[in-house]
């Protein structure tokens, strides 16, 4: 008996290993890049935090049919940006995308980009990135969106800090309990660059703490693995920050109606980039694949599949006009990205640290 | 047992060879990179500052967290003693009915664990929980959200941690040599005393080694309180995870995750005191089987069943209801609204249908089936040598060795990419970033304090004098290992192999970091498919991978531990009449082996 269970595992241990072997040599091979597969070359690594959802699949197979074979890694933002940044002496992945300004501005910082001019960049708005190393490619409004069942347009609140100025929206919002994500750190960009000093603590005045404080104080702490959305349909709260692409989904899944508040100040935007990562092995390959990803055609389709906004003015006949209109008459809030980029990581810091409850 | 003195020690050949590959490990994998991303970290501009320090201690959430973490490791580690303990005794050392139905309910901790056990119990005792409508129903004026903070989350993580007990514990019960037991029982003692005096005592090193376990726990918590500890009782951990992420912040995280590895440590050496000295093997000549134990006082009895099918129930239902709820869409999951209609297989399509198909199954398989076999594998000498060799140098490696458990996983894997992203002489000059190799040694690594610890604690209790006649009768080393201690500790290997490739299975935080572009193993498909901002199929889709790992890594508890659990190697003599045998009829010599009826087979005697 005991023999044959011998037998067994050292079976079983030869078949994983055998296994492994069959795992490791595509690695292998493909690290090495010596071997182009049919006419398109190597496969590129592109990293991106935009692959949920079924973009990554869908992104694999259009270029494929172009003729890019690429390999997607999904990560959060602030893991993409890591990697790229620890892995500068010895770049893995050749293209990045997905991550918004602020990401990437880090990115660049460390030096892990390399400048690329895409063949799109005339079709696009520079000013949503920074001319020389990422390109933009989708736009994002992070929005606060509140129960339209419970609120009328006059009796919703006007702004972010109406929240915890208001008594009837008082423990009536979600507020975030950590600020890894992009979207919370957005809000509080918009919110904490309205009180600019210069002589104030990180550059905010101490009416801009304040509010960060109030707002940690009386919103209604978000509750993990459970989604504003659901918090909002069975009544605990009634208010949050939302992304704008999510918002039509989510109301039909959740069986919610929300609208969103347009502040005076207008809405921070988020606009996912696009970059060539430096020290790539396969640098025009993927220069191709940049110029095939961000041009009119290919982010016309990936707006129309994703209902997302693309920054491609010639992209947009493509996209859902109900988003297109949306953004038409959005007020883009005045941010200085610089001094938001410089002082983002304090911020948290200061916020997790000291506001926080 | 007391030292042995390091030039005794390294006459051995045996213990040279091991010595020299565990130094170049510990150097290469542990300390170098390691102390590499401690300095990125703290000397960021290549001087030393007090800011983190400073920091930190005038922060009164961190400081609140902190002790919160800490307030739960010193409860845990009794908490789930006491559970732990209870359940172990009942499904082997007491006659309890039904006994075999109380372990698997009890060993539903195997196969699953975080955020959705969590949110299975919240299911259950949440405000909009099944018991919780129940309670309300009888009493109007409770508060329904009665479950919450410290109190919840020390009962979920409690029930959720007794899986090293089950295992482990158990395993050094059944070490218990039944003929003290017998002895003492002549003498008049009490149930109770012969468990405190006799049987407590000898699973000592064993429940050392859990309540590290179990402090570890606690220190490290994550889910639990995210879920159910409310504004009250938040943990250290979640701000841990995101100042790790915030390359500006990366020093608050690493002094954090140093304090609590200072705290684990002494933790360690307490319990390492503690266990010097003492004799955890029985001294018996002959020694015979456990015997499972009536109860004899009728109303003890009685309560001790009432409370093992209490715990019954509240093991098992969270599992009914994860995978009922995997059935579930997104929305009623979260909302906690179920209608037997709205159960369909969308959800378990939905994954399995995806391009990438089984293949993040298997390539997770394999690494996680290599890393535990190998962590395991090597760990046997390892483990084998600091129990043996009680010196200074002994003491380093095995402080050295649990450095894994000092730093958060995103820390250790950075640590890798920096110092192997160019041609290094500590691995031959090779490469290791963009290979299939660095992950596979960051999931060895990782892995190493736990094996080491239970393996130590394995081998503390095999009686030496078995080695010494060996050794006598003229057994070489290896022989010996070979063919006397490797049968011996066997069981608690496989279980460990067992955990360690469970635990591998859905890891994140080192995968993201090094896994090859190519061979991209399940975590980083959970992850893109789970997360929280991706749609409401984003939390169904959690509940279908947690049900399809509970089907993975039960068949692997099976295999590996549920087979060899039965056909345990005795210690000195064949197995006796595993039931409905007297305390009076019990073989009293080296008899054939006699084998009952039932599941269980002969079991090999040592030799």
């Amino acid at each position: 008996m005991r023999k044959l269970q011998t037998l067994v595992a050292a079976a079983v241990a030869v078949t994983l290993l055998a296994g492994c072997g069959g795992e490791a040599s595509p690695g292998a091979s493909g690290g090495a890049s010596s071997a182009p597969a049919g006419g398109s070359g190597d496969t590129l690594v592109v990293y991106t935090n935009s692959n949920g959802e079924g973009r990554g699949d869908w992104l694999t197979q259009k270029a494929g049919e172009a003729g890019f074979k690429i390999e997607i890694v999904g990560a959060g933002g602030a893991d993409a940006t890591n990697k790229l940044i620890a892995e500068k002496n010895n770049p893995i992945a050749d293209v990045a995308f997905g991550l918004n300004n602020m990401y990437f501005s880090q990115v660049k910082a460390a030096d892990a980009l390399e400048p690329y001019e895409p063949a799109w960049a005339g079709e696009v708005d520079t000013q949503l990135a920074d001319g020389e190393t990422y390109w933009p490619l989708v736009k994002q409004a992070i929005l606060l969106g509140y129960n339209s069942d419970k609120f009328s347009r006059d009796a919703a609140p006007k702004d972010w800090t109406d929240l915890w100025t208001k008594d009837e929206f008082k423990a009536r919002y979600e507020r975030v309990t950590g600020l890894g994500t992009a979207t919370a750190q957005l809000v509080f960009a918009g919110i904490l660059s309205r009180y600019r000093d210069d002589s104030g603590d990180l550059g905010i005045s101490d009416e801009g703490w304040k509010q960060v404080e109030q707002y940690f104080q009386n919103g209604s702490p978000a509750v993990a693995k459970t989604d504003l959305f659901a918090r909002i349909a069975s009544g605990e709260v009634d208010m949050g920050q939302m992304p704008s692409s999510i918002i039509a989904d989510r109301e039909k899944s959740f069986k919610v109606s929300v609208e969103t508040v347009i502040p005076s100040v207008g809405v921070p935007l988020a606009v996912e980039q696009i970059a060539l990562v430096k020290g790539t092995k396969k640098k025009e390959q993927a220069q191709k694949f940049i110029d095939w990803f961000g041009s009119a055609d290919v982010q016309g389709q990936f707006a129309k599949q994703f209902n997302s906004m693309p920054v491609n003015k010639s992209a947009q006949a493509q996209a859902n006009p109900e988003v297109v209109d949306f953004f038409a008459d959005l007020k883009q809030q005045d941010i200085d990205w610089e001094f938001v980029q410089e002082n983002m990581g304090a911020w948290v810091e200061k916020i997790e640290l000291e506001y926080m409850t | 047992m007391s030292g042995t003195p390091v030039r005794a020690m390294v006459r051995s050949p045996f213990v040279l060879v091991v010595g020299v590959v565990l130094t170049w490990f510990i150097a290469a994998f542990l300390v170098w990179p390691n102390i590499n991303v401690l300095i990125a970290t703290f000397f960021p501009d290549g001087s030393f500052s007090g800011r983190a320090a400073e920091k930190l201690f005038s922060s009164q959430r961190a400081m609140k967290a902190l002790g919160n973490s800490f307030l739960l490791a010193v409860a845990l580690s009794i908490t789930v003693n006491a559970v732990g303990i209870f359940i172990v005794l009942v499904t082997y050392y007491f006659r309890i009915r039904g006994s075999r139905i109380l372990f698997l309910g009890y060993a539903t901790t195997f196969i699953y664990g975080g955020i959705v056990l969590a949110a299975g119990y919240k299911f259950i005792y949440g405000d909009k929980g099944i018991v919780t409508s129940l309670l309300l129903q009888v009493f109007p004026s409770m508060d329904p959200a009665w479950f919450s903070g410290f109190f919840a989350v020390l009962v979920v993580m409690t029930f959720a941690t007794t899986t090293n007990h089950m295992l482990f514990v158990a395993n050094a019960l059944k070490g218990v040599d039944y003929q003290t037991i017998e002895a003492a029982k002549n003498l008049g003692a009490s149930t109770w005393t012969i468990l405190r005096r006799i049987v407590l005592p000898m699973l000592k090193p064993t429940l050392f080694a859990v309540t590290i376990l179990s402090f570890l726990t606690g220190l490290g918590a994550l889910s639990a309180p995210q879920v159910l500890g409310g504004r009250e009782f938040q943990t250290i951990t979640p701000m841990i995870l995101t100042f790790t992420n915030s390359p500006t912040s990366r020093d608050l995280a690493a002094l954090l995750a140093v304090i609590l590895g200072l705290a684990t440590m002494v933790m360690l050496a307490v319990m390492s005191r503690l266990e010097k000295g003492g004799t955890y093997f029985s001294v018996s000549k002959v020694s015979s089987e456990l015997q499972k134990q009536d109860i004899t006082n009728p109303v003890a009895n009685a309560a001790v069943h009432a409370v093992a099918y209490l715990l019954f129930a509240v093991y098992t239902l969270p599992v009914l209801l994860i995978v009922l709820y995997s059935f579930a869409d997104g929305a009623a999951i979260q909302t906690g609204q179920l209608s037997p209609g709205s159960l369909t297989l969308d959800n378990y399509v939905r994954v399995l249908t995806q391009p990438a198909g089984l293949r993040p199954f298997v390539v997770s398989v394999v690494y996680s089936a290599l890393a535990a076999v190998i962590a395991v594998g090597g760990l046997l000498f390892v483990a084998r040598l600091l129990q043996k060799y009680r010196n200074w140098v002994a003491s380093v490696f095995e402080y050295l060795l649990h450095i894994p458990w000092i730093l958060p996983s995103a820390l250790l894997a950075l640590g890798l990419i920096i110092s192997y992203d160019h041609p290094n002489p500590l691995v031959g000059g090779a490469v290791l970033t963009g290979t299939t190799v660095i992950l596979l040694i960051a999931f060895v690594t990782v892995k190493i304090p736990f094996t080491l610890r239970m393996l130590k604690a394995s081998f503390a209790s095999v009686n030496s004098s078995l080695e010494e006649a060996a050794a006598i009768m003229g057994a070489k080393t290896l022989y010996v290992f070979r063919r006397i201690l490797l049968p011996l500790v066997l069981p608690a290997a496989a279980a460990i192999t067992a955990l360690n490739f469970n635990s591998l299975l859905d890891d994140y935080d080192t995968a993201i970091f090094l896994a090859h572009p190519l061979v991209q193993p399940l975590g980083l498909v959970i992850k893109a498919n789970t997360d929280g901002a991706e749609g409401t199929e984003g939390i169904a889709n959690t509940f279908v991978y947690t049900v399809l790992l509970m089907v993975i890594t039960g068949v692997t508890m099976y295999l590996v531990y549920g087979r060899s659990g039965r056909r345990r190697s005795r210690k000195r003599l064949p197995e006796v009449p595993p039931q409905g045998i007297e305390a009076a009829d019990v073989p009293s010599a080296a008899g054939p082996a006699v084998s009952g009826a039932s599941s269980k087979v002969p079991a090999a005697p040592a030799r």
